[in-house]
């Protein structure tokens, strides 16, 4: 068995054995948010990882399908499957929107203006209460039975999340090993080379927005079933900062990384935070701890380790 | 009459209150090989820049084969046949050689960037990479990280990246800067190698290698033109003395 399908086999198993191990639905609840998480974090690696291309306005992609899905669902009546298409679809269009706007500039100039975008939407949610709800959001009743299955259960809706993120993870892997993924690495490490190589670098990292923002998308329709509820704090800064903190904790680049990201900070905020009353400086000497002996992040640090060992 | 194959009329590029190209015009013609020298700062480097669109110029015209290319993108310049060599190299360490020349053919090809299927399955993708990489002289070293390789083997691999796009005229800024003279003599042979059918503009510091190679030669100061014309006509002015020794 080659090394790739190991890590595919591991990976299914890892997943599966989780419900075995957790007994409990509020747990198994968590690990599906995390997973949810884990699928936004990767689309944000797209970004960073693959693009070089930092955003601090990544919370758009989750929170604007999120509201599309809650609104029409609960106020629209609209059945599940076109209602998940608009949401992705509006999601993924904002990001071809966002991107033309975002990619005016590079580095500093690219985090500012994503920033800026954030804020309007999160600022449009919070004020047009009479489409978003303001404060109070938007509240759905029950979860969609795609093909008859009921995901109101725990347990489906967690095998469900990681059917998705085994897509996401599996069309991910194929765009970094693609001539795409090639070309958007090398915009991110040689951009006036890359140029002159004939390539039309801004239209690289715009497909690369594009594909970002999808997979975003996709982790805001799965979120919207997993709360059943949606507020401004979806599209808030924090949610943008956690996601970009999920990234670099695990490592950009690789796709192991944004998964570990995701899993180590929800259970910083969600179960350590149980004990601990000073989770945020808990969470914030984690990051400190991994970026300064690990400074690529966790999965490339580990890796650097045991290849050591292995010499 | 030919037409030329790089022709560049009154070019002017400010840079606040500096003067870094004065009314340049050079005719090149095809197949020639042209050198470019001048003291540093002379404004060789600004001059490729422009040529390559890293910038566009104040006024002037730039053209390729008779199209004007002026105000174009990097990218159509490219795809009209122009290619370059950077003095400061600007590869992708991290990759195989391999990989390198395989971003190069993949600027060049229309439809490149598929999403899908694994880019080291394209095998005539990898194939023509490693054809060109033979052709500098780097067939033993197509899967080494350019990380791994030596400075000279690099200076190689910017050639094979800018030949593998099979360019109509290709710009090689100081491609013998900090070899070794062993390595000195690998990178002249593969110039000498590359057929006439491509035209070359060299900027380099070494005169030895740079007159043998050359047929015509400009001599740039302060932005502008101060000289042009064969090996012995320029070598034999006192003016490229004195721009060189200041006497």
């Amino acid at each position: 068995m080659n090394r790739t399908l190991l890590g595919w086999a591991l990976t299914v198993a890892a997943l599966a054995l989780v419900p075995v191990v957790l007994h409990s639905d509020f747990y198994l609840g968590l690990a599906t948010h995390a997973l949810i998480l884990a699928i936004l974090a990767l689309s944000l690696n797209v970004l960073i990882g693959l693009g070089g291309m930092t955003s601090l306005g990544h919370a758009v992609y989750l929170g604007v399908p999120a509201y599309a899905c809650a609104w029409l669902t609960a106020n629209a009546g609209w059945p599940a499957l076109p209602t998940a298409i608009v949401a992705i679809s509006l999601g993924t269009l904002l990001a071809a929107g966002f991107g033309v706007l975002a990619l005016r500039a590079s580095g500093l100039g690219f985090m500012m203006i994503t920033l800026a975008l954030g804020q309007v939407v999160w600022g449009g949610a919070y004020r047009w209460v009479s489409l978003t709800g303001g404060d109070n959001g938007i509240r759905v009743e029950g979860r969609p039975h795609p093909f008859g299955i009921n995901l109101n259960g725990t347990l489906p809706f967690y095998a469900f999340v990681c059917l998705v993120l085994l897509l996401a993870l599996y069309c991910l892997w194929q765009l970094d090993r693609s001539a795409f993924g090639a070309c958007l690495r090398g915009t991110r490490d040689q951009p006036r080379r890359m140029r002159m190589l004939g390539h039309d670098v801004w239209r690289i990292r715009w497909i690369g927005f594009i594909i970002a923002g999808f997979w975003g998308s996709v982790a805001g329709l799965l979120y919207c079933y997993d709360y059943q509820f949606v507020s401004p704090q979806t599209l808030a800064l924090s949610q943008s900062a956690e996601a970009l903190l999920m990234v670099v904790l695990g490592g950009a680049g690789t796709l192991a990384g944004p998964v570990a990201g995701a899993l180590i900070i929800t259970i910083i905020k969600t179960v350590v935070s149980s004990y601990v009353d000073r989770w945020y400086s808990l969470l914030g000497l984690t990051f400190i701890v991994v970026v300064s002996f690990m400074p690529q992040g966790l999965i490339p640090g580990l890796r650097r380790l045991a290849a050591r060992g292995r010499t | 009459m030919t037409t030329p194959a790089l022709e560049i009329t009154n070019l002017q590029k400010r840079f606040g209150g500096l003067h870094a190209t004065r009314d340049v015009s050079l005719r090149i013609m095809p197949g020639e090989r042209r050198l470019l020298i001048g003291p540093n700062g002379a404004g060789k480097t600004t001059l490729f820049n422009q040529i390559a669109g890293d910038f566009f110029p104040d006024a002037g015209e730039i053209k390729l084969f008779g199209t004007d290319m002026t105000r174009l993108p990097t990218r159509h310049r490219v795809h009209l046949g122009l290619g370059r060599t950077y003095q400061v190299l600007t590869l992708f360490p991290q990759d195989t050689l391999q990989h390198n020349v395989v971003l190069a053919l993949l600027g060049h090809q229309k439809g490149g960037w598929s999403m899908f299927g694994a880019l080291t399955g394209r095998s005539a993708l990898q194939d023509r990479a490693e054809a060109a990489l033979v052709q500098v002289g780097l067939g033993s070293a197509v899967r080494r990280r350019v990380a791994e390789t030596s400075y000279g083997e690099r200076r190689r691999l910017e050639l094979a990246m800018a030949l593998a796009q099979q360019p109509k005229v290709l710009l090689l800024d100081e491609p013998l800067a900090g070899l070794s003279s062993d390595e000195r003599e690998t990178v002249s042979a593969v110039l000498d190698s590359i057929p006439r059918d491509v035209t070359i503009v060299l900027i380099e510091h070494d005169m030895d290698v740079a007159l043998a190679f050359a047929d015509r030669i400009t001599l740039l100061n302060f932005g502008q033109v101060v000289l042009e014309g064969t090996r012995g006509e320029v070598t034999s002015d006192p003016r490229t003395r004195e721009v060189y020794l200041g006497h």
